[in-house]
């Protein structure tokens, strides 16, 4: 049987090593140590992260003198992140040099107590990269609900109990929220579909020049959600394939899909998969089913009245 | 009047890249290892992308993990179009010495 | 120095926009607040009119204005922003921040009361609130010396001796809207006062491509000796700003004494203490006493972080009665701050009746008729009576 060996285009999409070192503090199988490593060696290794106490700080943010990677970076407060990250962008800008700020936080900081200052950046289109990797709660300090926990999901905040059964809100629409600023770029990523994040991080590169470029990246966490290591790009491509996640793009509030399911697959195929939702009961699902649907929903119906050619 | 001692060269809290970077001894972590069919693999370069610790390495015509930074998350083994890669427990490699041996 | 600066009539919030756009600021955040809000208003238009070559940045919240200017401050940026009491609250955690990080960052705090019971009224609760946050604090008497404070706030923020963010005080609605003459400087004059800077060895910046991260994580050791050198650069702050005041008096003609201003303190037996635009107010009343044959005089604090505790055991050691006014209140100890302060250093200034006023919060005015009466006060506890160690004087029949 003759095979050909062919290397994956995405590989195309490096322009320099990994900054970061070999051995990093995070889980095994953490999709955030990949969106890490894989930004760092799509961006370049000419970016500033700006990041804040998370997961992600425990390796952009050095210790003591010694540093787990290679890149300049600016570490701050949750509620300083696109505040820091927009001081850091008008002062290079009135230098007159190209220079590209990554300010890369969680969901935690984005959507809730970072909110405030992004949403005042986007609006003032400031001249950065905001990365989220949505893990979908706060998972540094113990798995608790943040504003993009979906409705039911159990948290350490939301627990199922007696009086209670999780979370009982639906969650913000954090890329659709950063989407209606009008901003030059806001777009949905994950880690299963590496081709698509590797565009979409080159076009928020180029795009941060008009404003700020926004990329949301579904991002699961295996000891948070509750599920095996080995799962967790299998998990990013069902929320794709479900729907539970749509990839689309944005540019100043005209929108399309660069991924689109044509027989989606059922929710249950990915939830059950998913510790945190095991309590599910049907009607659960069917709860969640709908926050799903109507999220799509309003998605295409964005890129149905106000398409963005590709 | 006691003396003190200060070792940081820095007023404010720097960190310095240009020294050795922190690294963690992340293969002991591991518990399976992945174990490639090099019949199988296409060289497709998959299991190398969705590394989380990008800790392939480019042998050619096939990739190996770094078993000083392999985690053993098994995503590579899942992921592999050709179902080359099996997630072998570490227990059957308890007597290799440094080299692989 | 020939001085060619021009006198013009500016409020104390004017003569803070001009120091400040003199000084000429890289980075600038705007964020409104009664009584500052005239300062980034000025500042705006002075942008547009292009007199002001800075990236303005109208932030959505106070804590975004301290972060942008502390980011744009280590990537190597002159910076300036101003806030007032709520404003200062909402910056606190960019504030430690700041700090924290050596940030060269000049502020402009326009006293206002705070915490709790809103009041949109002049207090300095919003300045002694802070002044744990590792900031230079220094406060101002009236318009010309605000004018004159902000450049000797970059003067001291930028010395790499010093590397700390500065605040400049001054007392809401009292100097904010107060017009009064202020020799400005022209702005050659002030860009030879502070050229030196350029001419110190750079300091660590943040720069894309290079290996350098500010904001590691300080582990054990690592993070109590940045404590120790952030404590030990305060220290050393005392002396630098004295130091600046006579480089200023060089350049511009006017001295303030630098930590504190000895009003009449010599012979004095009752000394009065006291910071912000009160102290204008107690020198005409000193003035008025000891042309009564009175031996008064007044402490005029100016550098409140750090403690300038040296001059002031100085200048209060030997005298018979100390009255301390404040202008804000200590919880906890039933005093003002600066009450508590002089007390930490009562065994180096000796045994003397010492009587702490709590006077002019949310602008109750501290009038003539009150500063009269504390010296008498006082001068009757130096004489050996009982007396009163606190007295909130606005609350007394």
């Amino acid at each position: 049987m003759s095979k050909t060996k062919k290397l994956s285009k995405v590989f195309d999409y490096f322009k320099d090593e990994d900054p970061f070192s070999g051995g990093l503090t995070l889980c095994p199988g953490c999709p955030l140590e990949l969106l890490l490593r894989f930004t760092a060696r799509v961006l370049g290794k000419e970016i500033v992260f700006v990041g804040t106490p998370s997961c992600s700080a425990t390796v952009l943010y050095g210790q003591n003198t010694r540093s787990w990677h290679k890149l300049a970076y600016y570490s701050c407060l949750m509620t300083g992140v696109a505040s820091s990250a927009t001081g850091i962008a008008r002062y290079y800008r009135k230098l007159g040099k190209d220079i590209t700020v990554v300010a890369f936080t969680g969901d935690g900081c984005s959507a809730d107590i970072g909110f405030q200052p992004l949403s005042g950046a986007a609006e003032r289109n400031e001249n950065f990269i905001y990365i989220t990797y949505d893990n979908e709660g706060y998972m540094n300090t113990g798995i608790q609900k943040s504003s993009t926990t979906p409705v039911g999901a159990r948290t350490s905040t939301t627990p199922v109990g007696e009086t209670r059964r999780g979370n009982p809100n639906p969650g913000k629409n954090m890329p659709l929220l950063m989407a209606m600023h009008k901003i030059p770029y806001a777009a949905t990523a994950t880690l299963s579909h590496l081709d698509d994040l590797a565009k979409k991080l080159v076009k928020a590169k180029e795009k941060k020049n008009e404003g700020l470029a926004y990329v949301h990246v579904y991002s699961p966490c295996p000891t948070g959600w509750g599920f095996d290591s080995d799962l967790s790009i299998a998990i990013c491509r069902l929320a794709v394939q479900t729907n539970y996640f749509p990839l689309w793009e944005a540019e100043r509030g005209r929108f399309r899909f660069t991924r689109k399911t044509a027989k989606p697959k059922p929710l249950k195929d990915l939830i059950k998969l998913i510790g945190k939702f095991s309590h599910f009961t049907d009607e659960d699902l069917i709860v969640l089913e709908k926050e799903v649907e109507e999220r799509y929903q309003l998605i295409e119906g964005m890129a149905r009245t106000w398409p963005l050619n590709a | 009047m006691a003396r003190i001692k200060i070792h940081v060269e820095y007023e404010g809290g720097w960190s310095d890249a240009g020294k050795p970077l922190l690294c963690l001894d992340t293969g002991s972590w591991r518990s399976v290892r992945p174990v490639l069919d090099k019949e199988k693999c296409t060289y497709c370069g998959w299991c190398a992308l969705y590394c989380p610790t990008q800790c392939m390495i480019d042998k050619g015509e096939y990739f190996l993990p770094n078993f000083d930074f392999c985690k053993g998350c098994g995503i590579c083994g899942k992921e592999c179009p050709q179902d080359a890669i099996g997630m072998v427990s570490e227990g059957a490699f308890k007597d290799e010495d440094k080299d692989g041996k | 120095m020939e001085n060619r600066g021009k006198v013009r009539t500016l409020t104390g919030n004017a003569a803070a926009a001009y120091s400040a756009m003199l000084c000429s600021p890289d980075v600038v955040a705007l964020y409104p607040i009664t009584p500052q809000s005239e300062v980034i208003e000025q500042l705006a238009s002075f942008h547009a009119e292009g007199l002001l070559d800075a990236e303005m940045v109208e932030v959505e919240g106070e804590n975004s204005a301290i972060n942008v200017v502390t980011s744009a401050s280590m990537a190597g940026a002159r910076v300036f922003t101003a806030t007032s009491s709520w404003g200062l609250a909402y910056m606190y955690d960019g504030m430690l921040q700041a700090s924290g990080f050596r940030a060269p960052v000049v502020m402009v705090n326009v006293n206002r009361e705070m915490p709790g019971i809103l009041a949109v009224s002049s207090g300095q609760q919003d300045m002694t609130s802070t002044r744990d946050s590792g900031w230079i604090q220094v406060v101002a008497e009236d318009c010309q010396e605000i004018c004159d404070l902000v450049i000797m706030a970059y003067r001291l923020a930028e010395d790499h001796e010093i590397q700390l963010p500065v605040m400049v005080n001054y007392d809401g609605f009292y100097l904010s809207y107060l017009a009064e003459g202020v020799n400005l400087p022209g702005r050659e004059d002030v860009d030879i006062f502070l050229a030196p800077l350029k001419d110190q060895p750079p300091r660590p910046v943040l720069v894309p491509g290079e290996p350098l991260g500010c904001g590691t994580h300080g582990i054990l050791e690592g993070f109590v000796e940045l404590r120790y050198k952030h404590s030990v650069a305060m220290e050393r702050a005392r002396a630098k700003f004295d130091a600046i005041d006579g480089l200023f008096k060089d350049s511009f003609g006017r001295s303030y004494g630098g930590q504190i201003e000895e009003y009449r303190t010599d012979d004095a037996d009752i000394v009065l203490v006291v910071s912000g635009s009160a102290a204008g107010t107690a020198k005409a009343v000193v003035d008025s006493a000891r042309d009564l044959g009175e031996k008064v005089g007044v402490v005029k604090l100016r550098m409140f972080r750090p403690f300038p505790r040296e001059r002031m055991t100085r200048a209060l050691r030997g005298k018979k009665g100390i009255g301390v006014i404040d202008r804000s209140v200590c919880f906890g100890w039933n005093s003002g701050p600066l009450f508590m302060e002089l007390k930490a250093v009562s065994t180096e200034i000796g045994k003397i009746p010492t009587m702490n006023f709590i006077d002019g919060l949310a602008n109750t005015d501290i009038t003539t008729e009150h500063i009269v009466k504390m010296i008498a006060d006082v001068r009757k506890a130096a004489a050996g009576e009982p007396f009163q160690a606190v007295t909130w004087v606005s609350l007394e029949e």
